[in-house]
């Protein structure tokens, strides 16, 4: 077995894997999006808020994801630092409809920005604007201006629009975060 | 010891977890947040923290949160093996780590998705990290999971629920209707765990559990386990409501002993034997089916039966006879735990002829058997002793072989205890009894059984025909022992040299040589003792050797922390102290089975004077009246049960005063009773000083009010008879609030009459030495009188009167009259109010009815007065 494994990696065969964790307010869509991504025989009908967190696997043309799919609700949030280290990616999922909020989204990006875990790292950060189909949404431009995004320097990182119902815009985004990790995946070694 | 470290060594040789280190652990804990995940090598450490966990390894929070986490990381592999250990550990750390309901979504998946090796396990693991707050959002999957086809899944969410019941018991009540409908799942176990969650979410309404029980005893269950719960709820039912064999509860029982599982059998007839109203009809069947299953091939079935057979031999040993012959088949039985069960039962139902057999039977195999089974033979001999008190000899010798075998602390104790018993039931048995002892002590590695023992030969020693016999053995103690034996041997000397004039000389010289102990209590007790004897007063011995202080060892603390805290230029006073209450062990002659649950109630007692004197002591009106000398036992009731109020009385006794305490219940809720007072009148010159009303009386709240009395200037007159009157102001209100009105109205309520007798004034004391108080007393105050008994049919209800009349407390066992002696001396000693000793010698002949002749010595005239007319 592990003979077999290495001698796939080694072919370019098996498919790369990368961590990344899934963040944002509650009700944005995290789960929505990930079950979005799942393969269509595992997908689950009725999406309930997190609790905790939920671990899922999807992959993309050339990568595999583990995705940690996080808990978005307010008390919750102090326990997304635990996976901060082991992460190669983050996603994270901003609610473009509820503009009232989407500076508590800012808030809770700059303290992950900020942790200790993140701040030196050059980890790629893909934003999602999700719920672009609602009508008075926010467009990706406006969102990244709101969130200050241009501020980040030291990290790449892409918005997108995205409509998870659909699925519209998320290949966009995860193949971005594909060719980043593989990338600095590839430069580790 | 040589021995366990031997085996330890053996032990470590085989197991691989031995010497862990924990800080090791959870370091390669760091493992799990590896990519790729390898389950075996993560299955391995995991398999490391449990462990540690198991040995009552202590983590700290901040370690176990850490690993918790990283341990979180490994839902994403799918390997089952590492998925059920993490289940095993999240169960562990649930109480250890912080943030345990990180998982609670990974587990919600894993017990609603379609891998069936995960159900169970992640439901169990979830109710485990869940609160009651949590618990709302998962009750959903919850109720999915007890209707589930899959057996395991509804089991263990059925379990779940039991568990979680502790917590949240009103959310777990919605789930009524799925386990309803898990009672009627085909598998065995679900049916019995949801009958189970199904009782306790109806525990607290009997009249729902009532229904739920004869609902399942007409629709049959298929499971046995259902079946034998069935059973226990319906006898804890009959329990409560105290209800006979004519209940359909009981007609269910006894139907279940004719059930085709042998489970079923045994749990009905053990179910009725141990119920608390069988008598022999109800007995019959149960027992002839426990004799049925002492001829099963299948060991356990025999253990059982005659296990509970043992039991029931205490109770009913008639109803056991029947079964003799198939117990003796048992005697030789190759599980010697059933062969021991059937030998002691056999003692116990069987006639004295066949003791000895069943003793030589017995001690073939005592080597053979654990030290519990041999506490049971050694109960068995105990209550045979109290039953042939003619066959002690065999016992004795039986029980003392018992004694020089090895065992345990709980085995030797039972042995001493049942020695001693035997030997204070039957003065035959005592020079035996007390040789075996002294023998046993000679090589006694347990403190409590040999300070027990001197203690013993101190009191009973001297007054045997040959007491010098005795010392040796109890200065060999003296020389060999450590301290606090050493105290006791010293102690059981003077009572010695105290006792026997003839021994006086060779005791102090044996006491001066322990007045250089080099344990202070040792050689603090010998000076004392060496003066007391040097002085050659019977008065002296007496009161300081032979018998003990008599006080309150509660009362005698506070008495001196507060001379204490305010000294004064007089000494301190033992007389202010108040009296120990003599607990009522005495008259245990009560079944064994029993015993636990009347000690209990003793401890109660014996501490309940303490608490009056406490509550009294806090009310400034009665601070003038000085200590409290004697609380009534018993609360005198002065209602009729189910009256509108409910009055109980207390009397306290003081040295001039006596205050009742009336314990007042108001039972009507559409009443609020306020300025509450029992007044009471009487002609025998008592006089009423102050009420102290209570301000208010809610529905079913008891509140207290007192009255208190001044003693009547003539010191014999003592007695008196009072009629009590409640008075009150009522108020109307309403039921449901309980908001009284604002006007009210004065009403009275008339109460039944108030005795205070001659016991009032007298507390219980134990004198272990009659004879030698009563010499100490001397003639000075001696009134002796004669009296007819006309109305009393014998000596033993005489002595009863007399005893609970008198409020004195029974000496030497004289309360106890051997069987067909037509006279008795009775000894009974007490103190009267003020602190006078008091001793009272009753002759007793049996005629036509009783004649008693009392004698009465006392410190005070007037108290022998009052004793010796009160009775007339």
């Amino acid at each position: 077995m592990g003979f077999l494994d290495g001698l796939a990696k080694w072919l370019g065969l098996k498919k790369k894997e990368a961590n990344v964790l899934v963040v944002g307010l509650d009700n944005s869509g995290k789960t929505t999006i990930i079950n979005h991504l799942k393969p269509e025989e595992t997908k689950s009908h009725d999406i309930v808020p997190t609790i905790g967190f939920n671990v899922e696997k999807f992959q993309t043309k050339s990568l595999q994801f583990t995705a940690f799919d996080m808990s978005g609700q307010g008390r919750y949030r102090n326990l997304w630092e635990h996976y901060y280290k082991s992460c190669n990616g983050i996603i994270f999922v901003i609610d473009s409809s509820d503009k009232l909020r989407i500076v508590v989204a800012k808030d809770e990006l700059d303290t992950l920005l900020d942790h200790v875990d993140i701040r030196s790292r050059p980890i790629p950060i893909l934003f999602f604007a999700n719920k672009m189909d609602i009508r008075d949404a926010l467009s990706s431009v406006k969102c990244s201006t709101m969130m200050r995004l241009e501020q980040i320097m030291n990290k790449p990182w892409h918005i997108c629009a995205t409509n998870a119902l659909t699925g519209e815009g998320l290949t966009e985004g995860t193949d971005w975060l594909a060719d980043q990790l593989k990338i600095l995946l590839g430069a580790k070694k | 010891m040589l021995k366990r470290d031997k085996k330890e060594e053996e032990e470590a040789g085989g197991n691989p977890f031995f010497n862990l280190e924990k800080t090791s652990v959870l370091q390669e804990a760091r493992t799990f947040n590896d990519t790729p995940i390898n389950p075996r090598k993560c299955c391995h450490i995991l398999t490391k923290i449990l462990y540690l966990l198991n040995q009552g390894e202590h983590i700290g929070t901040t370690e176990a949160t850490e690993t918790f986490f990283a341990m979180t990381k490994l839902f994403q592999s799918k390997d089952t093996t590492l998925r059920r250990m993490c289940y095993m550990v999240i169960k562990e750390m649930a109480t250890i780590s912080d943030d345990v309901i990180i998982v609670t979504s990974s587990l919600t998946k894993d017990m609603t998705g379609k891998e069936d090796q995960f159900r169970g396990p992640a439901i169990r693991a979830l109710t485990k990290i869940t609160d009651t707050t949590m618990l709302q959002s998962i009750e959903r999957y919850m109720k999915q999971a007890i209707v589930d086809k899959n057996a395991s899944v509804s089991s263990a969410a059925l379990t779940s629920s039991l568990h979680l019941m502790k917590t949240s018991h009103d959310v777990i009540k919605r789930w009524v209707n799925e386990a309803q409908e898990a009672v009627s799942s085909s598998d065995i176990m679900v049916q019995y765990h949801a009958l189970g969650l199904l009782y306790h979410i109806r525990k607290n309404d009997k009249l729902a559990v009532t229904k739920l029980v004869s609902k399942f005893t007409r629709h049959s269950l298929k499971s046995p386990y259902a079946y034998c719960l069935l059973i226990r709820i319906a006898c804890k039912l009959l329990e409560e409501d105290d209800a006979g064999s004519d209940s359909p509860m009981f007609d269910f029982i006894e139907s279940c002993l004719r059930h085709k599982s042998e489970m079923v059998i045994y749990e009905a007839a053990h179910a009725i034997v141990n119920m608390k109203h069988t008598g022999t009809k109800e007995l019959a069947p149960a027992v002839s089916v426990l004799q049925l299953f002492l001829g099963s091939p299948k060991p356990t079935l025999r253990f059982a039966a005659v296990r509970t057979l043992n039991k029931v031999a205490m109770k009913h040993p008639s109803a056991v006879t029947a079964c003799n012959l198939d117990l003796e088949n048992l005697i030789t039985d190759v599980n010697r735990s059933i062969a021991t069960l059937a030998i002691t039962t056999l003692l116990k139902t069987g006639s004295e002829s066949s003791v000895d057999r069943l003793m030589k039977q017995i001690s073939s195999f005592m080597s053979e058997i654990s030290d519990e089974f041999k506490i049971v033979v050694v109960e068995a001999i105990k209550s045979l002793c109290m039953k042939f008190p003619r066959k002690h000899g065999v016992m004795m010798t039986f029980l003392s072989s018992m004694l020089r075998e090895e065992g345990g602390f709980d085995y030797k104790k039972a042995i001493v205890d049942t020695i001693i018993s035997i030997v204070e039931e039957n003065p035959e048995a005592k020079e035996a009894g007390l040789a075996h002892l002294c023998e046993f002590i000679e090589d006694c590695e347990h403190t409590v059984l040999a300070t027990r023992i001197l203690h013993l030969l101190g009191r009973e020693g001297p007054r045997t025909l040959n007491p010098a016999k005795y010392i040796r053995f109890i200065y060999n103690r003296v020389i060999l022992e450590n301290a606090a034996v050493r105290a006791a041997a010293v102690t059981a000397l003077a009572k010695f040299g105290a006792h026997c004039q003839n021994l006086l000389p060779s005791i102090i010289v044996l006491l001066e040589r322990s007045e250089l102990d080099m344990d202070d209590e040792v050689r603090d007790r010998a000076t004392l003792y060496l003066n007391i004897l040097k002085e050659h007063q019977m008065a002296l011995n007496s009161a300081f050797i032979l018998n003990g202080l008599q006080v309150s060892i509660v009362g005698l603390e506070r008495a001196l922390h507060s001379y204490y805290q305010e000294p004064s230029e007089t000494s301190f006073d033992m007389k202010s102290v108040p009296l120990a209450t003599q607990p009522l062990t005495e008259q245990k002659a009560s079944a064994p089975g029993e015993i636990s649950g009347a000690k209990s109630s003793e401890k109660v007692a014996a501490s309940r004077q303490d608490v009056y004197a406490e509550q009294l002591s806090s009310i400034p009106e009665f601070a003038s009246i000085g200590p409290l000398f004697k609380s009534s036992s018993l609360p005198v009731e002065l209602t009729e049960a189910e009256t509108e109020y409910a009055v109980q009385c207390i009397k306290h006794t003081f040295a001039n005063h006596i205050v009742l305490q009336f314990d007042c219940t108001n039972t009507l809720n559409d009443q609020f009773l306020e300025d509450v007072t029992v007044q009471v009148e009487t002609n025998d010159g008592f006089e009423v000083l102050k009420y102290i009303p209570t301000p208010k009386l809610a529905y079913n709240v008891t509140s207290t009010t007192y009255t208190l009395l001044q003693l009547p200037e003539e010191p014999s007159q003592v007695t008196g008879t009072f009629t009590c009157t409640m008075k009150f102001v009522v108020k109307d209100c309403d039921p449901n609030t309980g908001e009284p009105d604002d006007e009210g109205y004065e009403d009275e309520y008339v109460l039944e009459d108030l005795e205070i007798a001659v016991g009032d004034h007298v507390q219980k004391v134990m004198k272990p030495n009659f004879g030698a108080s009563w010499d100490e007393i001397g003639p000075e105050n001696e009134l002796e009188d004669t009296y007819a008994l006309s109305n009393m049919k014998s000596l033993d209800e005489a002595i009863k009167n007399i005893k609970d009349y008198l409020g004195m407390q029974p000496c030497e066992r004289s309360d106890k009259v051997p069987e067909g002696k037509s006279s008795h001396t009775l000894y009974l000693a007490g103190v009267y109010r003020g602190g006078h000793d008091i001793l009272a010698r009753a002759k007793l002949a049996m005629g036509d009815g009783v004649t008693m002749q009392i004698t009465v010595r006392s410190t005070d005239p007037h108290a022998s007065e009052v004793i010796a007319s009160a009775v007339g």
